[in-house]
């Protein structure tokens, strides 16, 4: 499957998923809000771990230029940052609140046609 | 932009990652391979049955006949150490070309002399870039190949200038002093993933770095070293190597000082 900011959710949530099998957890629903290290016990190498798979496995690192992986706190907070990386206008480099705004519509729109 | 050299035959568009990728020798990535100890290092790791990767400003003739006779298992890029994305770019490139990363080591550097108060500030820039950055952003990507594979190996190359004051070195002091940080640290973060990390510093040992010396300076240290002598490089090579072995399987976050007793 291609990656795409629609189906972003799906390769992040796989590979949280996969973390936490891997520690032999239970794996549970995993929700938007769920907080990444507070509510899923991820620590920051496990963190590290997953950026690198998702690395590998997306083609793309949001965390090099466009992101600081410390405003990551929850799941949706890791999926929005690999969906900038997939919409080139949508990151820092926007100047103004018209910019502001429209990303945050972009990010609504793709979370809502994966839902 | 990183340039193949040294008469490799194959275009880069020819190194898929699952060319190389079936075979199970581990792999070693040394930073400045292109002559002195860097060149030890490469034909050390070459000698025990490594695939190799080396980067360094420019092609050398040890670089060029590496590239003819051991074309299978030895890749070589001139990457310039201040050049930030071609170091990422070279890291992934040998990740793609070998399949894996098992011992990274971090032996690119420069010297630079000269009292403090007169040194030019780009030369200072130059030291921190290419002895401490470049080392930082080179483990930093070959890590998360390593953290993908739950396993492998960082070495620092430091000095004894960063355990011992000496005048006329105090921005290489300081490079290399925060190497043997970063090798503490680093250690610590990359444990739990089976991932070692550790520094050799080396006192004086026979390469360019001492080339410039008078006669008089060299019997100097040999006089102030223990064992009477200045190092030779595959000595210092050798410490590296044991610590990329399997022999050196329970220690992460040390500093190994291979001086003839220097410091002590």
């Amino acid at each position: 499957m291609e990656p795409t900011p629609a189906n972003i959710e799906s390769f992040v949530h796989g590979r949280i998923r996969a973390i936490l099998a891997e520690r032999g957890e239970a794996v549970p629903h995993l929700s938007g809000s769920d907080k990444l290290n507070a509510t899923l016990g991820l620590t920051s190498l496990d963190l590290a771990f997953l950026v690198s798979d998702l690395e590998a496995e997306l083609g793309v690192d949001p965390f090099a230029k466009l992101v600081s992986i410390t405003s990551v706190r929850s799941v949706d907070d890791l999926v929005d940052a690999y969906r900038m990386a997939f919409i080139p206008h949508v990151g820092p480099g926007a100047t103004n609140h018209l910019d502001a705004a429209a990303q945050r519509a972009d990010l609504r729109r793709a979370r809502r046609q994966n839902r | 932009m990183l340039t193949r050299g040294g008469g490799a035959a194959e275009p880069a568009s020819a190194w898929g990652p699952g060319e190389m990728a079936e075979t199970t020798l581990p792999v070693a990535l040394v930073s400045g391979g292109s002559r002195g100890l860097g060149a030890a290092l490469v034909t050390g790791f070459l000698a025990r049955n490594f695939r190799v990767a080396t980067c360094s400003r420019r092609d050398s003739e040890f670089t060029a006949e590496m590239s003819r006779a051991r074309a299978a298992d030895f890749h070589w890029a001139a990457v310039d150490g201040r050049d930030r994305d071609n170091l990422r770019l070279f890291v992934r490139q040998v990740a793609d070309r070998f399949g894996r990363i098992d011992v990274l080591v971090n032996n690119a550097g420069v010297a630079s002399e000269g009292v403090l108060p007169t040194m030019r500030t780009e030369d200072i820039a130059e030291v921190i870039e290419v002895n401490l950055t470049a080392a930082v952003i080179l483990a930093q990507v070959a890590a998360r190949v390593m953290l993908r594979q739950g396993s492998g190996c960082i070495i620092n190359i430091s000095s004894v200038n960063a355990i011992r004051g000496h005048a006329g070195v105090a921005a290489y002091s300081a490079s290399k002093a925060a190497l043997d940080g970063l090798t503490r640290s680093l250690a610590r973060e990359l444990g739990p993933r089976r991932i070692r990390v550790n520094s050799v510093a080396p006192g004086y040992f026979d390469s360019d770095m001492v080339h410039d010396m008078s006669d008089e300076q060299r019997q100097r240290i040999a006089r102030r070293t223990p064992l009477g002598r200045l190092a030779r490089i595959e000595e210092v090579a050798n410490a590296v190597l044991f610590l990329a072995s399997d022999e050196a399987s329970f220690i992460t976050g040390q500093t190994l000082v291979v001086d003839g007793g220097l410091t002590c």
